[in-house]
């Protein structure tokens, strides 16, 4: 049986990159670059650049689980707005629209940025001998919070950065029983 | 020849990506929100390729998969598995069934052009 030891961070942290990249590139036309890595829960709020005014506004946070070799839960967050550009991007549609459509198209949109960016990661970790299956998404909301996982958890956090805007990955994995 | 394109997925995001994708190519698209739903608008529009999520309520994309290539009057049509789950091992899984191709792809916009391409220049690959 694999020891968490045995994924190593540089792994994680190879595999995080490639899926947020790719998924961020093909579906938004955007590049994204890492700015920052922890093994630490993300401070409040996540989604912040290293100097500038601190937004405290609302986020989305996308999650998937992954269940296997290795279980876990990767935690993709957004500022609101960021969330509802991507949305609006991505499905084609009018800032109009997205206010007429409602909160659940954008939590839809999320959820699917989400889902695909943890199916990459965790085909990687397949790929590299840690076989594991998707759970399905959902979506919190909030303007302060903070996620507490049990203690036999291995945690690394991760904020990219595109055009002014940060999308911060907060990974938390075990080995599976 | 305007070809027409099933897409099965219980995201309705996706099924709106899908459209989008192939807006500006001479096709029809047609949307099933599950493996029943699938099945059902497969056998009455023989459709020429079918776009296939995995993970779907009332029934997954494996199960309408294993039926398409079980019933001879649509076992010839084309699926390409569109879905987030693609380690080896699942690939290999849907492979013994019947598909021939699978994109485990970031986004189903990536793929279009190489789709029409194929159909259209290469009938036979279809």
């Amino acid at each position: 049986m694999p020891a968490i030891e045995q994924i190593s961070e540089t792994l994680i942290r190879n595999n995080i990159t490639r899926a947020v990249g790719d998924v961020f590139r093909t579906m938004l036309g955007r590049e994204l670059a890492l700015r920052a890595a922890a093994q630490s829960a993300p401070s409040w709020p996540p989604c912040q650049p290293a100097a500038g005014p601190i937004d405290t506004g609302p986020h989305i946070v996308g999650s998937v689980g992954f269940i296997g070799s290795v279980n876990g839960l990767l935690y993709l967050y957004l500022d609101l707005p960021f969330a509802r550009v991507c949305t609006g991007h991505m499905l084609g549609m009018t800032d109009g629209e997205l206010e007429e459509a409602g909160d659940e198209v954008i939590n839809d949109a999320i959820g699917e940025i989400t889902n695909m960016t943890v199916g990459s990661f965790k085909n990687g970790l397949c790929d590299a001998g840690f076989p594991c299956t998707l759970t399905i998404p959902s979506i919190l909301r909030g303007s302060s919070f903070s996620i507490e996982p049990i203690s036999s958890v291995v945690r690394h956090t991760y904020a990219f950065e595109t055009a002014g805007h940060r999308v911060v990955t907060d990974i938390l994995m075990k080995i599976g029983d | 020849m305007r070809y027409k394109i099933l897409t099965v997925d219980d995201s309705k995001t996706v099924r709106i990506i899908v459209r989008k994708a192939f807006k500006g190519y001479d096709c029809d698209i047609l949307e099933a929100g599950n493996g029943v739903e699938g099945l059902a608008l497969a056998a009455k529009e023989s459709p020429d390729l079918i776009l296939l999520d995995v993970t779907m309520p009332v029934m997954d994309g494996v199960e309408m998969l294993t039926k398409l290539k079980s019933d001879p009057a649509l076992k010839a049509i084309p699926v390409m598995m569109l879905t987030a789950e693609g380690g080896r091992d699942h690939v290999r899984n849907i492979a013994k069934i019947g598909v021939r191709e699978q994109k485990s792809i970031a986004s189903p916009c990536a793929a279009t052009p190489w789709i029409f391409q194929g159909m259209c220049f290469s009938p036979s690959w279809i």
